[in-house]
């Protein structure tokens, strides 16, 4: 699916297109047993930016980070990472990228720093290098006091952390990052992500999926995928203006307030009634509408109690692009997966 | 309803939902019930199929001195021992065929005495010297016990003969002394002076250690790698493989060169305990003793990941090493020497590892030589060629999941 808004302009897939375009992926798709998984999606991911794939569980994520990694063929399309084909990565773009699986994957009978120093060697790296490298990777994910503990004793938390060790150990340049936090506690999602956002401040490049779409605010850019299909993909500012359709005011009165009394401000798009004295008002700008707003409403008798600027969550945002998406293809879609809200 | 009745009820119920787990986990694993059914079934009918129980002959070689006037046609002395002896040849040089003897050519010799007419005349028994080349305790007995049948044939013979030529037999053999013969000797002119002339005692010990020690070695690797690899294959590693910048040639030689490790780490403790503790013999030397050890590894980790790509779970693996496991005992010559089976199941027996890695270490360890050096050749062929066939294997595997 090609997006009309928000998708970067690019240059041929064949080459790195842009000078800093350093995933490209254009219509790739992939069928399992004639049903689509993932369904000509296009996007590009730029030097030091974090592009976060957010869906629902089956949306084709995993399918999508497969594809790109060349773990899993893929059935049509085109993908460059780093300038290559993943389906014919040479040995020195595989030791610029970095994988880390959604399932735990390391050897729990291998200490925390037996297994990253395995994924190291993995790489090539040497046994003085390695213990170099493995101190700071472990260090990275606050994991080096426990250096010593097998990984089967590790909780869940420290498990993912522990991959994303494993994940960082070589350096990469690149980092496909598989549901990172699926199953973690808010605290801890919290810190993976900001482990993942220095990575990008050090100039990685990170493609990071996630079922929780309250996590897109950590990311550059964001792909929105339902149903193996490329929903939405733009930077998340501009994702919570699109389905708005501008900014929202959460006005509320001294007495019940008719919407329609808002109907004659130029510049007010929508306006909800969600309570008898509360209203959501969608306008082109916040900061100029917000006068005339007040005097409207004074004019027909209504006093403001209280009026902010309403930030919508990426919850309120996806559930909004998917209930468009579905309004725009009809109701056969209605029975399917909605992005799981933050938990 | 009472509490102990509810509790009853409920305890049935969480019972069941065991039972019922476990059922639909093996039902939806077509594989693991394909191997828990036919493999045994498949095994055991090769086996009643392949098993002749027909046991070869001796090789034997009868040395008859120029003038002992035993007759010289092989086919009267195989005819004292019905489907015992097999006998190659007579000859009268006695050297040349301790040396066949020696170096296996033939199983069974059997010297005649020199003067056998003029022992009897003299009253005493003539002594028939038999020997053989035996490690095998069973052979060792069955060779004993053709010996014993052989000379009661003799005998037999000798008497029937006397019998049927009557008086004037005894005149013209033991005229003037047959009065003092002694009735012993009239009942059993000859008798036999046994020896096996293989270097080491043919005990149980001695020879079921290095057969043991092999078929432990075998199924360590087996089940070792084909877990190994099916575990890398669920567990998710294998995608890990994809992207880093690692060939299956380098993480093949890898498990290799840690299974040989480990290897020769049991065959260090395996070997002390064998040779140091029980005593078993060790007339080769170690450094060819360990290159066996190394074959017989190279052969079995073979098979072991040839089980982890068909394999489509742990269990699987673990049903297919113990059916490898079972072939083993069966037609590896473990229980059963593989010659007692039909042709087209020996060429069974010889794809198993094991069947090779027992011969050879039996040989080196009880005889100090291994003479069988095709069982080593076909060892490293084994194992060459599952290498190359699971390289072949994981290279796709690697490239890209389907």
């Amino acid at each position: 699916m090609h997006l009309t808004a928000g998708v970067t302009a690019r240059s041929s897939p064949q080459q790195p297109a842009a000078d800093d375009a350093i995933i490209v992926a254009d219509d790739i798709s992939r069928a399992f047993n004639g049903s689509m998984a993932v369904n000509e999606i296009s996007f590009e991911v730029r030097r030091g930016t974090i592009l976060g794939v957010v869906g629902p569980s089956g949306s084709g994520k995993t399918t999508t980070v497969r594809m790109l990694t060349g773990t899993l063929a893929r059935t049509g399309g085109e993908i460059r990472v780093l300038g290559e084909d993943p389906a014919k990565f040479s040995r020195r773009a595989r030791g610029r990228i970095a994988y880390m699986p959604q399932l735990f994957s390391l050897y729990e009978d291998l200490s925390a720093q037996e297994n990253v120093g395995f994924v190291a060697a993995l790489y090539g790296i040497g046994p003085w290098r390695r213990r170099r490298l493995i101190r700071r990777a472990l260090e990275v994910v606050d994991l080096y006091d426990a250096r010593h503990r097998l990984a089967r004793d590790l909780s869940g938390g420290m498990q993912r952390r522990l991959e994303l060790a494993c994940a960082l150990v070589h350096g990469p340049d690149v980092l496909f990052v598989d549901e990172p936090t699926a199953g973690i506690d808010p605290m801890l999602r919290q810190s993976i992500w900001d482990e993942l956002r220095a990575l990008r401040n050090e100039g990685r490049t990170l493609l990071v999926t996630t079922q929780y779409v309250s996590e897109a605010e950590y990311c550059d850019r964001v792909a929105l995928i339902v149903d193996g299909e490329l929903v939405a993909l733009d930077e998340p500012e501009v994702l919570r203006q699109m389905v708005f359709g501008g900014d929202v005011l959460q006005i509320d009165t001294t007495r019940a307030a008719d919407p329609d009394m808002l109907a004659s401000v130029r510049g007010v798009t929508r306006v909800r009634q969600t309570a008898p004295r509360q209203l959501f008002v969608t306008v082109d700008d916040a900061g100029s509408l917000t006068p005339q707003i007040i005097d409207a409403l004074r004019q027909a008798g209504v006093e403001v109690a209280g009026i902010e600027e309403h930030q919508p969550t990426f919850d309120e945002v996806f559930t909004g692009l998917v209930e468009q998406r579905r309004a725009a293809r009809g109701p056969r879609d209605e029975a399917r997966g909605r992005p799981e809200p933050a938990r | 309803m009472s509490p102990a009745v509810r509790s009853i009820g409920q305890s049935i119920v969480r019972m069941g939902s065991f039972t019922g787990k476990e059922l639909r986990e093996v039902i939806r694993r077509p594989g693991v019930l394909v191997s828990l059914i036919l493999g045994p079934f498949v095994i055991m009918f090769i086996f009643g199929l392949g098993y002749s129980g027909y046991r070869e002959p001796f090789a034997t070689e009868i040395v008859l001195p120029p003038d002992s006037g035993f007759p010289t046609e092989p086919d009267y002395y195989a005819s004292l021992a019905p489907g015992r002896l097999d006998v190659r040849g007579v000859t009268d040089d006695r050297d040349d065929a301790e040396q066949r003897l020696r170096d296996g050519t033939i199983d069974l010799l059997i010297i005649a005495p020199e003067n056998a007419a003029a022992e009897l005349r003299a009253g005493r028994q003539s002594t028939i010297r038999v020997a053989w080349n035996q490690i095998d305790p069973v052979y060792d007995q069955l060779a004993g016990l053709a010996t014993s049948i052989l000379v009661s044939s003799l005998n037999a013979e000798i008497i029937e003969q006397a019998a049927a030529e009557g008086i004037s037999f005894a005149e013209a053999e033991l005229e003037p002394d047959v009065p003092s013969v002694p009735p012993e000797v009239i009942a059993r002119p000859t008798t036999a002076a046994t020896e096996n002339v293989a270097p080491t005692d043919p005990a149980v010990l001695n020879f079921f250690g290095p057969a043991v020690f092999a078929l432990v070695l075998q199924h360590l690797a087996v089940t070792l790698t084909a877990l190994s690899m099916v575990r890398e294959r669920l567990s998710g590693q294998m995608d890990r493989f994809r992207v880093a910048p690692v060939t299956s040639m380098e993480l093949l030689i890898g498990k290799y060169i840690a299974y040989a490790v480990l290897s020769l780490g049991v065959t260090a403790i395996v070997g002390l305990l064998l040779v140091g503790v029980l005593g078993v013999p060790l007339l080769g030397g170690w450094l060819v003793f360990v290159g066996i050890v190394l074959l017989l590894t190279f052969a079995s980790l073979g098979v072991g990941l040839l089980i982890s790509l068909v394999a489509d779970s742990e269990r699987q693996a673990v049903q297919l090493s113990m059916l490898v496991l079972l072939a083993s005992v069966f037609f590896s010559g473990f229980v059963l020497p593989v010659s007692d089976f039909a042709e087209w199941t020996q060429y069974l027996a010889y794809a198993l590892p094991v069947t090779h890695g027992i011969a050879t270490l039996q040989e080196h360890m009880l005889r100090g030589v291994v003479s069988s050096t095709w069982m080593l050749w076909v060892l490293l062929g084994i194992g060459a060629v599952l290498y190359l066939g699971s390289l072949i294997r994981l290279r796709r595997v690697l490239k890209s999941a389907d």
